[in-house]
């Protein structure tokens, strides 16, 4: 079912503008000239249009520092053709307010015996983003929920503590029972 | 886990804070931007981008090869190939412009003698080696498709990946000019085969009365950093403009000016952040730097070269075959060691003789001098695998795969604590024994892993789920990098800028790599100019470095940049304080021997009560910002260095042979804990990596063709937030050095002593060993005579 409807779609990608609404705003691309069918949305979202938060590192859905939202959900644009995003919601990490409060807590984690959320920095606009598309899913999650739902990022300066807290913290500062389990 | 914060032993404002990066806001929210964001081709409009030719063998020579087809590709804009004038006026190099830190030219790079790179040669010396031609295209794809247009007559030789095999007479020869019998000639910077030799070890074994041999063997890990190597070269009529990720511009900007014939002036070397480099590429020496710099020049367009995840694959821990032997007196004192280590350099010699020998050497002094007779000989080898060069405490973690080994397993003989062991013979020239920073760390791990209640006789502790045994281990390791050792890279730089509104600008420049070192110094700065009543928030430090603007950035290696820079820097404030001084004396008509500065305030000594703000001070006077410029070498006092253990706690899975560490315990006596939460985020950090080397981090290449089987994050195994274990961060301040601070580099030593301490934490929950990591469950079986 799920199939058939994106063999469709790709179809109709051939002829009629590909339409992805990115970060509040539709964008038609003209097939041909803006969007290939090969193309992938993390290529769509960094080389045609710049949003350079999420990064593409290992390009084959392994390290999760592509992700972005899509209707709310975690996806990884490396593993995503562009015209699969074809009336969809894209929500990249320059979409987020800035105040968000996973923004705040991956940058204000200091809890002593967890290290920062963060070091070298790149793999932490995917770890936001998978992060926002756990507690859109579960706005309160358990410690074992947090690891599960980010076990598909990968951070090779090792920060897992502090993301762990950070996460905990945005859902205290989130969710009226946040942090409670 | 309940968190123990330090506490500090001297009090101080800013540093050794528990606070948030300065750059926090900025990554978390996805603004900082890296190379290849900086790069985009919707910036550099005319940009290409170029693809290098790879070798399919793990051992060729490329015989002929004809480019014509992919020149005649649309959108393909320049092919050069070995073949071309240009390249071949290229001279030999080798990734190690270097004398081990800091730049160097041609003709002093480290290892000289072992010149055995082609920038884009006809012989390929491992699977995936960059070789016989480049393209520059409009797009990626063309390049890739040119690429395959490539007719290439290859030459297929024989090939060998084990360094025994390849010492053996008749295995095939890689360098032959070089290396005729594939092991590393005479090694001028490092010494002799036989590297130390003090006492007698012979005689030290022969007046033992216990003796345990061993063998550990470590693998190729590779760095695995997630910005992939990337650069865009613009070579504009004589002005050569490079961006990249690599760590030092610097010698990034030497190593092109002298590779090819441009005054220094004519190459700007610019490095924005970096996504993490653990040690990658070393030096700013890649060959991908030449090439892609003469296809700039051959199309007149800025050309981009970037390595896709595979390509990164490129640089690893060099893998070394360590045999230790241990001799001692019954009541646990050691009368001689020897060690002997066999590395497998990969295609190129790279930095394997630094690993190999540097580290040990080092190890001699600071941690076996009490011992009083040590061998020590080392032999590096080249084969066809993945070459080796630097990686998150190079060296070390070799060494102390083997140095904990034999400790645990002496005092295992003789019935000792292996705590009791250590403490009873290691330690620095220039300290007594037990040392007291090794006390300290040893203690502190134990009370932390509930040794005294967890160890037991090997293999002999309780079954949990009729299969599962627990055990607990640790190893331990002198911490290196205090300011003495750092003696090879001469000159630290700085300049402090005070503006008339007392905003601060701090230009110490260093790549910023993630390490923390750019937060240590500004808390080091806010910290020496407390005087002027500021706080980190009103300093600026630059993120980005830029040869044709800033200082001589201080390269980011040896875990050291924190405390050398933030040392100069308390220099440097002394002098703002002097001049600022001088200032006010004009303004308030005095000597400024009667004036001092606190809280942001000029007063009199004589007469407190009457002052004015450092404000006031410019405002009223010349309106100048003072600009302090300030180089120092490092401190030369030996000071010995601190210490460094991770204790382990494990369970095996005696049926499937399945290891999962339950928790881990990093200790590091930092002398000064510069930033904590960055120092907590470097000791829990590095146990992914650390982790990884010892139970799932391994490349694996196809026997029969040599090929490298999982050149990718599938199946290459890095550790998610699922796999990781508790870590127990914990922070010391026992030893000292010298300074203003007195702190020690940490950040490669969090990984040095994890594998040993998950193998013998191992060894305590079964009572088999296992030699050679990464620990994977066949292993485990076999060792239980299971497989």
């Amino acid at each position: 079912m799920m199939a058939k409807a994106s063999k469709q779609q790709t179809r109709e990608a051939k002829s009629a503008p590909v339409k992805i609404k990115i970060n509040g705003q539709w964008h038609e691309f003209e097939p041909g000239r803006d969007i290939e069918p090969s193309m992938t949305l993390s290529f769509l979202l960094r080389e045609k249009l710049g949003y350079t938060g999420l990064k593409v590192a290992c390009d084959e859905g392994a390290c999760g520092a592509c992700t972005v939202l899509m209707d709310g959900k975690a996806v990884l644009s490396c593993m995503k053709l562009a015209v699969e995003a074809h009336g969809h919601e894209i929500l990249t990490i320059e979409g987020l307010p800035g105040d968000d409060p996973v923004i705040k807590a991956f940058a204000e984690q200091c809890e002593p015996g967890y290290g920062t959320a963060l070091q070298c920095g790149f793999c932490t606009p995917g770890f936001v983003m998978a992060a926002k598309g756990l507690l859109n899913e579960k706005p309160n999650p358990t410690p074992g929920e947090i690891k599960e739902g980010l076990s598909g990022n990968i951070c090779r300066c090792g920060c897992y503590s502090g993301i762990a807290r950070a996460v905990q913290h945005a859902c205290e500062r989130t969710s009226p029972e946040g942090g409670k389990k | 886990m309940k968190p123990r914060p330090y506490t500090p032993r001297v009090a101080r404002k800013f540093i050794g804070a528990y606070r948030p990066r300065i750059d926090a806001l900025e990554k978390a929210s996805g603004k900082v931007q890296f190379v290849d964001d900086i790069t985009l081709k919707s910036r550099f409009p005319g940009m290409l981008y170029a693809k290098v030719l790879r070798s399919p063998y793990a051992h060729a020579r490329i015989k002929s090869i004809d480019a014509g087809e992919a020149e005649r590709l649309p959108g393909v804009k320049a092919v050069l190939t070995c073949n071309d004038p240009e390249v071949k006026a290229l001279k030999p190099t080798s990734a190690g412009w270097t004398d081990g830190v800091d730049t160097v030219s041609y003709e002093r790079m480290m290892w000289r003698h072992y010149r055995d790179r082609r920038v884009l040669g006809d012989h390929a010396c491992w699977a995936t080696d960059e070789v016989g031609a480049v393209v520059a295209a409009e797009s990626e794809q063309i390049a890739e498709e040119a690429l395959r247009l490539i007719k290439v007559d290859w030459e297929i030789l024989p090939f060998v990946l084990d360094p025994i095999e390849a010492m053996k007479p008749g295995a095939p020869v890689i360098h032959p000019e070089i290396a005729p019998r594939n092991i590393l000639p005479k090694d001028t910077v490092g010494g002799k085969d036989v590297f130390v030799d003090k006492g007698d070890a012979d005689k030290g074994f022969a007046e033992a009365e216990v003796v345990v041999e061993a063998t550990s063997i470590h693998h190729n890990a590779t760095q695995a950093s997630l910005d992939n190597w990337c650069c865009l070269v613009d070579w504009k009529s004589d002005k050569l403009t490079v961006m990249s990720n690599s760590y030092e511009a610097d010698q990034t900007r030497m190593h092109i000016s002298q590779m090819l014939d441009l005054p220094i002036n004519k190459v700007r070397v610019i490095s924005s952040y970096v996504g993490g480099q653990f040690g990658r590429g070393d030096t700013g020496d890649q060959p991908f730097f030449l090439f892609t710099a003469l296809l700039s020049r051959k199309t007149g367009r800025p050309v981009k070269f970037r390595h896709s995840r595979r390509e990164s694959f490129h640089d690893s821990r060099q893998p070394a075959i360590y045999t230790g032997k241990v001799g001692a007196k019954k009541d646990g004192t050691i009368t001689s060691m020897y060690f002997k280590s066999i590395g497998n350099s990969g295609a190129y010699a790279d930095h394997t003789m630094f690993a190999l020998k540097f580290a040990p050497t080092e190890i001699t002094e600071v941690a076996l001098a009490h011992i009083p007779n040590v061998r020590m000989e080392s032999y590096g080898v080249y084969t066809n695998k993945l070459p080796a060069c630097m990686m998150r405490g190079v060296g070390n973690s070799q060494f102390n795969l083997i140095f904990g080994h034999v400790v645990d397993m002496l005092a295992e003989k003789l019935g000792m604590d292996p705590i009791d062991l250590a403490l009873k013979n290691f330690g620095h020239e220039w300290g007594g024994l037990p040392d007291k920073s090794l006390t300290a760390v040893l203690r502190e791990g134990a009370k932390r892993i509930d040794w005294r209640a967890k160890r037991h006789k090997p293999g002999a502790g309780p079954v949990f789920d009729r299969v599962k045994k627990r055990g607990v281990g640790f190893s331990f390791h002198p911490a290196w990098h205090a300011e003495w050792q750092e003696a090879r890279r001469g000159e630290i730089r700085i300049r402090i800028t005070v503006n008339p509104d007392c905003s601060v600008v701090l230009d110490a420049p260093t790549v910023e790599t993630g390490t923390g070192s750019n937060t240590c110094n500004v808390l080091g700065c806010a910290e020496a100019l407390g005087f002027l009543g500021i706080g980190p928030g009103d300093i600026v430090w630059p993120h980005t470095v830029d040869t044709e603007t800033s200082l001589k950035d201080c390269v980011q290696t040896d875990s050291a940049v924190s405390y050398l820079q933030s040392e100069v820097t308390a220099l440097a404030a002394l002098e703002v304080k002097k001049r600022l001084l001088e200032k006010a004396a004009k303004l308030m008509k005095t000597g400024p021997e009667d004036l001092d500065i606190s809280g942001g305030r000029v007063y009199r000594k004589s007469a407190p009560a009457k002052g004015m703000t450092v404000q006031d001070v410019f405002r009223k006077g010349d309106m100048l910002p003072i600009v302090v410029e300030m180089g120092r070498p490092p401190a030369p006092q030996k000071t010995g260095v601190p210490y460094i253990a991770n204790f382990a706690e494990v369970e095996v899975d005696t049926a499937t042979g399945r290891v999962q560490v339950l928790k881990l315990v990093v200790l590091n006596d930092c002398g000064t804990v510069m930033y904590a939460s960055g120092a907590e985020a470097q000791q829990i950090g590095g146990q992914v990596m650390g982790l990884g080397e010892a139970l799932t981090e391994e490349i694996i290449y196809d026997a029969p063709t040599g090929v490298p089987l999982n050149f990718n994050w599938i199946d290459y195994k890095i550790a998610t937030m699922a796999d990781m274990p508790d870590v127990e961060p914990a922070l010391l301040e026992v030893w000292r050095g010298a300074g203003e601070y007195g702190a020690c580099g940490i950040g490669e030593g969090t990984l040095t002593c994890t594998p040993r301490a998950v193998l013998n934490a191992v060894y305590n929950a079964i009572g088999a060993r296992i030699d050679d990591i990464p620990l994977k469950p066949e292993k485990i079986l076999k060792a239980l005579g299971k497989a």
